[in-house]
């Protein structure tokens, strides 16, 4: 009698032990989290990780510490090779990084010892979609206007790799268009001054970053990329206007990455157990209204997607056919 | 506007933003002295917490901090030869001359003296140009940076020995750190430039690193070898000439003071010139005031005017590249970009509007600035001197710190092992330099330039073809930078009153 | 010595430009052209520091940056110069063997104890006080990241 007793009482403890904490403690319990980030304090990638940082702790049993670090260099290649070659796959690791870095180990890029496909995906922590705006005094109300003007427009940028290049590199080979492409500016914002000046007339980018200018009036959109966000869906899509399939697939290579925006991944061969553990706690920390306030003030638009998404997106980037790769190599250049 | 202006100056008098702002200053005064902790980095790391808090208060936080790292890191520079900050390398060379010479506290005083100063220029300015900011700024397109690079780089000459082998080996260095400003991927075609195939290098050189190595390591084998305190031979706790002296000093040459806080702001101002170049155009800018052959050569051996220089320059920088940030939304360093993002966080749109509607809230930052600095000065006029006594410690004692700080700074900047081979291979570098007597100061010069000299070409030629040349701002800097190359020949040929000639 | 070493310098610096120089041939001319302008020149004055080195006169001349202290026997500045150097690289070596939060205290230690010859007190004092602020700053505070050393990766500790 007394063993039925007290296996009800194991029983019933057992049962109610989660609500008390009073299971195995969780793995996480007195642990600290390091993020990984492959870029240096300020920029995009390093807010939105140290956003996270603040709110993961909430939603992962045992709330541990997250603290970021920054390992910036070679375009978070660095950081990658880090997060994929010399940390330990114990859950305590979450890496982040550009997301083109797909695209690096399509195009072969020596110093790439990563392979996307084997890290340990949480997701991403937005989409980032790219878009061409410029000056709102010319006489140009749309992509088509401009097309036709056959007049040459300069659009700034800072060099190969970024998206404020390779988007209207393509743009002007693919789809024709007349853009004259001045390379060198330090940095995006420094474009957006020179369009002040007007020294260049537009310039491409994450649609985040060119918001407030959109909100100034100094500039409007004309064209986007695939990826889409509130405001500019009824901008026309760069793929659905080119004139051939190769062009239309060269043009979704480049964008491909957007979906994954942010992307979040742990060391590979990190138990499937903490993997998953992590997705969860990404997924409710973004629609955590504490964080969905502190984005809206910072104007961040975070929004999950989780990890086998993600890496749908990757395997179909790595997987593309040899000639389309060569072709987009010719245009296409990983770097800063 | 006066109303605005007073207002903002109530608004930072409350007692909850001022509370802030301490907190603020008293954080900033140890980024600013550990090498590689960047004002940047820590600001960064600050942000978050302002979240909760209000406008002002936030602002007087971030900006108490930002304003006093510049004033701070000269102190390590001018104590122990390690450069505190990137913006304060160039105080080094006659802070730490000073200090070797027993001077450690006159030294401190002069720099902490002309930070206040180029910290208040550097405030007023920015509410001063408040009406001219919008068409100065736009006024300076690509060809003009790219001629403002051509004058910085024309401080070469100012900054090398006297005759033709002096300037023959001044060029050389310069010529040298252009050369290393290339390393990376160039941002035309995307050739990895000289990276030895190594990721490490793909985004040039970390200037930190470099700059530690330069100055600070031979610095350190020279304590090795000289094995007494870094003052050298005086008795332990006899030292020259006190922190007041400096301050003094700051004033008898109150005129240059006020140049150098000029240049600062002039180039803080101008986005995209970066903030290492200031210090060294002023720094060449205080050479040109020996008034002959004889006095140029005091420079670098412990003149109090190439602290001054550099010293007021890095500071008034702050308050001039606060002015692109607020007025276009445009930041003028990485600190300011960071600067930015706390703007957005608290819900303000930097731009236009920041210059009318909100205009009680930029003077705010303008006071800010200027009641930090002030504190901070005040403050640690109080241990200057106590400080200067590190100086009298023996040297065994202080050069394993003053290497950990080399090692420990220098690695922070980026967290990665390769930063600290690039310091000890320019510390080689810089040590071979010192021995065969020549001037580092244009290899800096040449390294920070470099890229801004070449991306700036590039864009005006790919912009506005040959027309460029002939703008009229170009060619009055294109004046200017002959201007600043000759000075040194003309300087040479001065003989001091009554000295007779001395080549 | 100085003009050893401005030797040294002319004939690296002309090594480093020519390398250069060779190392654009090949590179689309946008990216070539300014390490061309540059190198061309900086190995031309190179060759002339050399040249004016081999063949001119021997003084010194000025230099607008601090000079090493001289006024010590050459063979005693010798000894010390490589001591420090040896010390200061011995540093950086421990740092990659031991990482960061183990080569730090006991560079200060040894550094104190053995090439300062001072007491036991004072090292361990200065060691630790050195340590605290280090570890106590850089690591609970600002969480700034110290790999461990290379040795401890090896034994697989940490």
């Amino acid at each position: 009698m007394r063993h039925t007793h007290a296996l009800f009482a194991v029983f019933g403890l057992a049962l109610c032990a989660p609500q008390y904490g009073l299971a195995q403690p969780s793995p996480y319990a007195g642990k600290t989290i390091t993020m990984v980030v492959g870029y240096k304090p300020g920029g995009g990638y390093d807010a939105t990780a140290r956003l996270l940082a603040r709110h993961l702790p909430d939603h992962i049993p045992g709330k541990p510490t997250v603290i970021v670090q920054n390992m910036p260099g070679a375009n978070s290649l660095i950081a990658a090779n880090h997060v994929y070659g010399a940390a330990k796959p114990d859950g305590l690791t979450i890496g982040t990084f550009n997301r083109n870095l797909p695209i690096a180990q399509l195009t072969g890029v020596a110093g790439v010892k990563f392979d996307m496909t084997k890290f340990a995906w949480i997701g991403s922590a937005s989409s980032e979609s790219t878009i061409l705006a410029i000056r709102t005094d010319l006489p140009y109300n749309s992509f088509e206007d401009m097309k036709k003007s056959g007049k040459e427009i300069v659009i700034g940028a800072t060099g190969p790799g970024a998206n404020t290049y390779d988007f209207p590199l393509l743009i002007k080979d693919l789809l024709g268009v007349k853009l004259k492409i001045v390379s060198g500016y330090s940095s995006s914002s420094d474009i957006m001054l020179a369009i002040e000046r007007k020294e260049a007339d537009g310039r491409a980018g994450s649609y985040s970053s060119i918001l407030p200018f959109i909100d100034r009036k100094l500039v409007r959109p004309v064209i986007r990329a695939r990826a889409t966000e509130p405001g500019i869906e009824k901008l026309p899509v760069d793929e659905d206007l080119a004139s051939t399939p190769r062009a239309k697939a060269i043009m979704a290579l480049r964008s491909a990455p957007e979906v994954i925006g942010r992307p979040y991944v742990m060391p590979p061969g990190t138990p499937d157990a903490m993997v998953k553990a992590m997705r969860e706690a990404f997924a409710k920390a973004i629609k955590d209204p504490k964080l969905i306030a502190e984005a809206k003030k910072a104007k961040m638009d975070l929004e999950f997607v989780p990890g086998d998404e993600a890496l749908k997106v990757i395997k179909e980037v790595l997987t593309q056919p040899k000639d389309i790769v060569d072709e987009f190599s010719k245009y296409i250049k990983f770097g800063e | 506007m006066i109303d605005a202006f007073l207002d903002g100056l109530l608004l930072v008098l409350q007692w909850k933003a001022l509370a802030f702002m301490l907190l603020g200053v008293g954080l900033g005064f140890w980024v600013g002295l550990l090498p590689g902790l960047g004002g940047a980095t820590t600001l960064a790391l600050m942000l978050p917490f302002i979240y909760t808090m209000q406008p002002v208060e936030a602002f007087a936080f971030l900006l108490g901090m930002h304003a006093v790292v510049a004033t701070t890191g000269d102190i390590t520079s001018v104590l122990f030869g390690v450069p505190g900050e990137a913006t304060t390398a160039a105080t080094i060379l006659d802070g730490y001359a000073m200090t070797k010479k027993g001077e450690a506290g006159r030294a401190l005083g002069a720099a902490l003296g002309s930070s206040l100063v180029g910290a208040l220029v550097g405030a007023f300015a920015l509410a001063l140009a408040i009406p001219i900011v919008r068409p100065l700024v736009l006024t300076f397109g690509s060809p003009e940076l790219f001629m403002l690079a051509i004058v910085g780089l024309a401080f070469i000459a100012s900054l090398s020995a006297q005759g033709g082998r002096g300037m023959l080996r001044g060029f050389l260095a310069g010529g040298l750190g252009l050369l290393f400003a290339t390393v990376g991927q160039d941002p035309q075609a995307g050739v990895a430039r000289f990276t030895l195939d190594t990721l490490y290098l793909w985004q040039g050189l970390e200037l930190v690193p470099v700059l530690v190595g330069i100055f600070a390591i031979p610095e350190i084998i020279d304590l090795v070898v000289r094995g007494t305190s870094i003052a050298g031979d005086l008795p332990p706790g006899r030292l020259n000439k006190g922190a007041f002296e400096g301050l003094k000093d700051t004033f008898r040459h109150f005129g240059l003071t006020i140049r150098c806080s000029l240049i600062g702001t002039f180039i803080g101002i101008m986005p995209g010139l970066g903030g290492a170049v200031a210090q060294w155009m002023a720094y060449g800018h205080a050479t040109q005031s020996a008034r002959n052959a004889e006095e140029r050569k005091g420079f670098g051996a412990g003149d109090v005017r190439g602290v001054l220089g550099p010293g007021a320059a890095n500071n008034s920088k702050e308050g001039g590249s606060l002015i692109p940030t607020v007025a276009f939304g445009v930041p003028g360093s990485t600190s300011m970009a960071i600067l930015l993002g706390g703007f957005v966080l608290l819900g303000l749109v930097p731009g236009p509007d920041m210059l009318t509607t909100h205009l009680t809230l930029t003077f705010s930052m303008v006071w800010t600035i200027v009641v930090a600095n002030v504190i901070t000065v005040a403050a640690s006029f109080l241990f200057l001197n106590r400080l200067a006594k590190l100086t009298t410690v023996r040297g065994h004692m202080l050069i394993p710190v003053i290497l950990v700080l080399v090692f420990v700074g220098s690695f922070t900047a980026n967290n990665n092992y390769g930063d600290l081979v690039v310091t000890l291979v320019f510390g080689g570098i810089g040590y071979l330099m010192v021995v065969a007597g020549w001037p580092r100061a244009p290899f800096v010069l040449g390294l920070v330039l470099g890229k801004i000299a070449e991306n700036y070409l590039y864009i005006s030629v790919a912009r506005y073809g040959a027309a460029w040349l002939s703008r009229p701002v170009v060619l009055v800097l294109l004046a200017l930078a002959l201007v600043v190359v000759v000075y040194p020949f003309i300087q040479s040929r001065r003989r001091g009153p009554g000295k007779g000639a001395h080549a | 010595m100085h003009s050893k070493a401005s030797l040294a310098l002319g004939l690296g610096i002309m090594v480093l430009s020519g390398w250069a120089v060779a190392s654009t041939f090949g590179w689309p001319w946008k990216a070539a052209l300014f390490p061309l302008v540059i190198g061309i020149p900086v190995f031309c004055l190179a060759a002339a520091e050399v040249l004016w080195v081999m063949f001119g006169s021997t003084e010194r001349g000025d230099s607008p940056d601090f000079q090493l202290t001289r006024d010590l026997p050459r063979r005693v500045m010798l000894r010390r110069t490589l001591t420090g150097m040896a010390w200061i690289v011995g540093f950086f070596v421990a740092i990659v063997l031991l990482g960061f939060p183990i080569a730090v205290p006991l560079f200060v230690f040894l550094y104190v104890k053995l090439q300062g010859r001072e007491g036991w007190g004072v090292s361990l004092t200065l060691s630790l006080a050195v340590w605290g602020v280090f570890y106590g700053l850089l690591d609970r505070l600002l969480h700034l990241p110290f790999p461990d050393g290379v040795i401890a990766a090896w034994i697989g500790l940490g």
